[in-house]
């Protein structure tokens, strides 16, 4: 084992680890401080594969933008911290069985597989390539995902209003 | 080389006009919306207009093309045009301008008020995901339009505020399909580890030029078919369905039942149809799973069609409520269509396909006149259509001969659409699925003529009467004479879609 | 042929439905034109089928009257109709029964008068179309079509327990037409195998079923059967008939006894015996066999019946077991046998369905202990209730005999069935009717005039005698002197058992 799989299987720790936590954890703020963990360690694995513009990019809008929101929203609700959230657990042993069975396939096909490996290739611009393959072969896509998100908004707004809609009937 | 590029992509938007038609619509729903909301007509009347013209870009464009935008890269693309994505593009268009005129006279739609104008924008985005899905030759751009598809129905889903199981069916129906594109992801991201492209041609060539290990290929098949089945509500992925269904406004449950599983169908077909079959062989139909050969496909899908049907049908059975009774019909229906995908061939595309086109007169007919009586009654519960029929006489007798005709009772169109599918079924021996299909129909059976003996059969007191405006009247005539006609006079849907089974490549 | 000839077939099926679609324009509160206007119409439709029967020649074999149009070309399905001396007499009897049925309606149904009308014409065009069909996909279409008429009829206008007597008749009969349907493509993709292209034409078909394996035989005569069997209705599938014959008014009765009974005769004799001539002869024992138990089973199911209703349904399911031998004996003399006593059924049958409906007009029970020495209070009834009992029964002389005698005579010198025990077993049911039908009788007309209700009942009018009449006519007609309808049939019946075995089936001339 290399030095690079040591740390290629330290971020990986660290993201299922955070990952669990943010689901099991009882309090939400602990979840969303978890989260941060997460997000970096998503970071620090795009590193390893020398995607350094996404690694940063990853850094400031999740964790910069996102994570910081969450946690704004969090604070700032009254009271929530209080809140003990569910987090009981159902179904435990038929849950282990199936998951056991999915995840062991998993694990079987990755460690047999012989997967097609993409030569190396070291860009010295990571920067100049995604941004030729997002205006020439992926332009459809980004504009896509442009509207896929514009449409996220609309939603997340009229979920909003539907909300403030409905106190105002109450205060009525 | 740049240059090369820029102007590929530059020639396929030719190609693109519909899709774009459908992207202009959905803008200038969004800024109209912004300065005129209180206008009751203006933004149906936009949806409206940017449907046709989508329409008449489709009809109009130019040919067969395959492989636009694709780039100096690689030379095979995203995306194409075919007789086979045509087909199901006109299919989404027919349902989304019914939709808009449904939603006219909706009440649960009307009294939405401030929020009427999302629902008109998301319809359109919605129909663009369905544009893009029946034509996608990439799994990344699949996996996106699929995720619009998905976003736009789930705020579609529980638009309606204020009604509780509104909210309901989409918090549903978001956990569900979260799951289940998040399955489809991982299927995919298998494929690309395998074969290094997202390209479905490329992953075909790759596939059938390479020994693969099967194990790693059947879980990204069944994850994939997983993914798409539950937009087509396969069981054993059905289970958002009649929730969503129930709890959706009406006129989006009957969207739903026709065109995103019309377009979850032609994803359905064209993937695996690309990537799995083997071209070099000369007989199709034996060889539709040849890449796949050391898994029995088509016996598993086989199995799920049955499952899905009688599943569906059994359920229906106990069903109260007419709009969940027709959700749990429409899972069955779902199961019926399956069975053609088993075949593959030819044949078994073109029954798909003659159903879809059917299903659509029908099912839409049957939502629509649904949405009405419950508009007036304020119920969907079946006990309350009592002695309706000689009430409402028309409404009575249209709702009737679409649910004869979804069980598929000659000579409506739905027997035409059976026999089509049974016929194929029986020519590729596949005798003991039609005998089931045939069965299932009998049971469906029971569960329509419930609705029509309490129209019909039972008297009630009840005062009700209905005065059916001209435009509604019209709209349930022009989907009442096709559901009358094609099961008298089909040859026009029989050339269409024999025409429309070409898959770009084949 | 002159063009005219081409299209009076036709006009035979279509004219009812025209008919409905004008019965819609017109104002539901006018009842009499309405009753008047479906009178007239049906009334046509009787005339024109008078003119198939005049214009038959009972000397050609094959099909008369043959009409062909292109209707879906990439299937090879084509508008093909066409008669022979067996579709002749039951479209007849179709024809002739439906306008007495809607004459017996002018008092019994008063409420929806049009609706009723208007299903029950459609009703006819699809009998109608069933018997002409020379195409089995055409066939289906009038098959299925019809189910939806009768099930409303039954449904709407039925007694206490309508809607579970509609639903149970809709689900069996779609149930088995549908497992048909299968087998009908299967034939189809079959003809695609053998001669290049798919068709579901009746006398292609014909031709290219008979190469197939014997075990594809075999199911699709199965599934063809069946779906006969459950409309006959062949015991153990009889159960339906009972609850949909007591509920349906007494139109609905007629009709369904009438009429609908025989289609799944028809097409076991049509279809059954002709595309599947190997397996028929197979199985001939075993139908025979369920024929008898039918026989046996429904007379002795009638004598403990207090409904007079009920009473008379069982006696169909053991009437028809007479059929079914008739028609599986395979000899000349039971199929001819087997056709007559369809007609007999029809008439005598319905004219009992018919004089039921009329004192449950009267009464509003049916129960035989309610009644009892009416005989003084109601002679015309009376009399002509015990005509129409004695030809139901097999009185020589009435139409009855001549049915079950010919079928006795055929089944007890039938090769196919080799063994008189045939014959003996469903002569007992000829007794088991006598006791039945004279039992009910009895305890109906004779005996003491106990219950004051029945004291002021009135006798027939002169509508309930005229629309009786003709049934009464045909049925002495048919008992004196059968050769006008038989020799209509006689050639047709020939060519089927010729074409089912010409080695096993004697072709005795009579």
């Amino acid at each position: 084992m290399t030095t690079y799989d040591l740390i290629f299987y330290l971020f990986a720790l660290i993201i299922l680890v955070s990952a669990f936590i943010v689901v099991a954890a009882r309090n939400i703020i602990y979840s969303a401080f978890s989260l941060l963990f997460t997000f970096f360690g998503v970071a620090g694995i795009y590193v390893l594969l020398n995607a350094d513009f996404i690694a940063v990019v990853q850094v400031i809008i999740y964790v910069g933008g996102i994570l910081v929101l969450i946690i704004f929203g969090v604070m700032l609700t009254n009271k929530i911290t209080e809140v003990e959230i569910k987090t009981e657990s159902f179904q435990v042993l038929p849950s282990i069985i199936i998951s056991g069975i999915i995840g062991g396939t998993l694990v079987a096909i990755f460690t047999k597989t012989n997967w097609k490996v993409a030569e190396p290739q070291i860009l010295d611009k990571t920067v100049t390539e995604i941004g030729r393959f997002l205006v020439s072969h992926y332009m459809i896509l980004f504009e896509l995902a442009g509207i896929i998100l514009l449409v996220a908004l609309i939603g997340s707004v009229m979920i909003a209003r539907k909300e403030k809609l409905e106190t105002e009937e109450v205060e009525k | 080389m740049e240059n090369n590029s820029i102007q590929n992509i530059l020639e396929s938007l030719n190609y693109f006009t519909p899709e774009l038609a459908l992207m202009l619509t959905f803008f200038v729903l969004l800024l109209v919306d912004l300065f005129f909301r209180k206008s009751k007509y203006l933004l149906p009347a936009i949806s409206l207009v940017g449907f046709i013209v989508s329409g008449y870009l489709l009809v109009y464009t130019p040919d067969v093309k395959g492989f636009l935008f694709s780039t100096g890269m690689t030379n095979i693309g995203l995306y194409v045009i075919d007789p086979f994505s045509f087909f199901f593009k006109i299919l989404i268009l027919l349902a989304m301008i019914y939709t808009i005129l449904f939603s006219l006279s909706s009440k649960e739609i009307n009294e939405a008020g401030g929020n009427r104008g999302e629902y008109y924008v998301l319809l359109s985005s919605f129909a663009l995901g369905m544009f893009l899905l029946t034509s996608t030759i990439d799994l990344l751009l699949m996996y996106l339009s699929f995720e619009l598809v998905s976003l736009s129905s789930y705020i579609l889903a529980g638009f309606t505020r204020n009604v509780k199981r509104s909210a309901e069916a989409s918090l549903k129906y978001i956990i569900f399909g979260a799951v289940a594109s998040g399955a489809m992801l991982y299927g995919i991201s298998i494929l690309y580890g395998l074969t290094g492209t997202t390209n479905l041609y490329l992953i075909n060539f790759y596939l059938s030029n390479q020994n693969i290990e099967s194990l790693p290929l059947v879980i990204a098949g069944l994850l994939i078919i997983g993914g798409i089945g539950f937009k087509i509500s396969m069981a054993p992925f059905h289970f958002w369905t009649p929730d969503v269904y129930e709890g959706a406004p009406i006129t989006i449950t009957a969207v739903l039942s026709v065109a995103s599983k019309a377009a979850g169908f032609a994803l359905l077909i064209r993937s695996l149809k690309i990537m799995f079959i083997d071209y070099t062989a000369t007989n199709l139909q034996s060889s539709a799973w040849a890449i796949l050969s050391q898994f029995k496909w088509n016996e598993l899908i086989a199995g799920l069609a049955v499952l899905t049907m009688t599943l569906g049908n059994l359920a229906a059975l106990w069903q109260s409520n007419l709009k969940r009774m027709l959700a749990y019909s429409s899972i069955a229906h779902a199961g019926y269509m399956l069975t053609g995908f088993v075949i593959l061939d030819n044949q078994g595309i073109m029954a798909i396909l003659i159903y879809f086109f059917i299903y659509l007169f029908m099912n839409l007919g049957a939502f629509f006149v649904v949405m009405l009586i419950a508009d007036k009654l304020g119920s969907e519960e079946m006990e309350d259509y009592t002695g309706l029929g000689y009430k409402a006489p028309f409404l009575g007798v249209s709702l009737t001969i679409f649910l004869i005709s979804l069980t598929g009772i000659p000579p409506t169109a739905g027997f035409v659409a059976k026999l089509y599918l049974f016929g194929a079924l029986i020519k590729a021996k596949w005798i003991w699925l039609a005998v089931i299909g045939v069965l299932n129909s009998v049971i469906s059976l029971y569960y329509y003529l419930k609705v029509v003996k309490n129209m019909f059969l039972r008297e009630s007191e009840i005062e009700y009467s209905h005065n059916l405006g001209h435009g509604n009247l019209l709209i349930t005539l022009s989907l009442l004479i096709p559901t009358l006609l094609f099961g008298i006079y089909f040859k026009p849907i029989i050339e269409f879609a024999e025409q429309s089974v070409r898959i770009f490549g084949f | 042929m002159m063009p005219m000839k081409n299209y009076i077939l036709t006009l035979t099926i279509f004219l009812p439905l025209i008919g409905a679609v004008l019965l819609l324009f017109i104002n539901n509160e006018k009842k009499n034109l309405l009753r008047y206007f479906s009178l007239i119409i049906s009334v046509i439709t009787f005339i024109l089928s008078l003119g198939l029967f005049f214009g038959y020649r009972d000397n050609q074999v094959g099909f008369q009257f043959v009409t062909k149009f292109e209707w879906i070309k990439s299937l090879n399905i084509s508008y093909h109709i066409g008669i022979d001396g067996i579709s002749l007499l039951l479209i007849l009897l179709t024809t002739f029964l439906t306008p007495i049925t809607i004459l017996s309606t002018w008092e019994s149904i008063q409420t929806k008068v049009k609706e009723f009308l208007f299903f029950f014409l459609v009703l006819e065009t699809g009998m109608i179309g069933v018997f002409a069909s020379l195409d089995l996909f055409l066939f289906y279409i009038f098959w299925e079509a019809m189910l939806i008429p009768m099930y409303f009829i039954i449904g709407i206008w039925g007694g206490e327990n309508r809607i579970y007597a509609a639903i149970k008749f809709f689900l069996y009969t779609m149930f088995g037409s549908l497992l048909m349907l299968v087998a009908i493509i299967a034939l189809g993709v079959s003809a695609m195998n053998q001669l290049g292209y798919f068709t579901t034409d009746y006398t292609v078909l014909k031709t290219i079923s008979s190469n197939l394996l014997y075990s594809t035989q075999l199911l699709m005569f199965l599934a063809f059967a069946l779906s006969f069997a459950i409309k006959v209705p062949v015991f153990p599938f009889h159960t339906w008939l009972p609850d949909a014959h007591v509920e349906a008014p007494t139109a609905g009765s007629v009709i369904l006894a009438g009429v609908l009974l025989k289609m799944g005769t028809y097409g076991l004799l049509r279809f059954c015996l002709t595309l599947f001539p190997q397996i028929s002869i197979d199985l001939a024992p075993y139908l025979s066999v369920l024929g008898i138990i039918g026989i046996i089973y429904g007379a002795l199911v009638s004598m403990v019946q207090p409904d007079m209703k009920k009473l008379i349904a069982y006696s169909s399911v053991s009437h028809l077991g007479f059929v079914v031998l008739g028609i599986f004996a395979m000899t000349i003399e039971s199929a001819q046998g087997a056709l007559i006593q369809m007609i007999n059924h029809g008439l005598s049958t319905g004219a009992l369905f018919l004089l039921v409906g009329m004192i449950y007009d009267r009464r509003h029970t049916r129960l035989i202990s309610e009644f009892g020495g009416i005989a003084k209070v109601v002679p015309i009834y009376s009399t002509i209730l015990l005509i129409v009992s004695l030809s139901s029964i097999g009185l020589p002389g009435l139409n009855g005999f001549i049915g079950e005698f010919l079928i006795l005579i055929g089944t007890f010198k039938s090769s196919v069935l080799n063994s008189y025990w045939y014959a003996a077993f469903a002569a007992t049911g000829v007794i088991f009717a006598a006791v039945y039908l004279l039992w009910m009788y009895q305890r109906v007309v004779f005996g003491k005039l106990e219950n004051q209700h029945n004291k002021d009942l009135k006798d027939l009018n002169s509508r309930e005698i005229g629309l009786l009449l003709p049934i009464l006519l045909l049925i002495v007609w048919i008992g004196i002197y059968p050769s006008t309808f038989l020799n209509k049939s006689e050639l047709s019946i020939k060519n089927i058992l010729k074409e089912v075995n010409p080695t096993k089936v004697e072709l005795i001339k009579k």
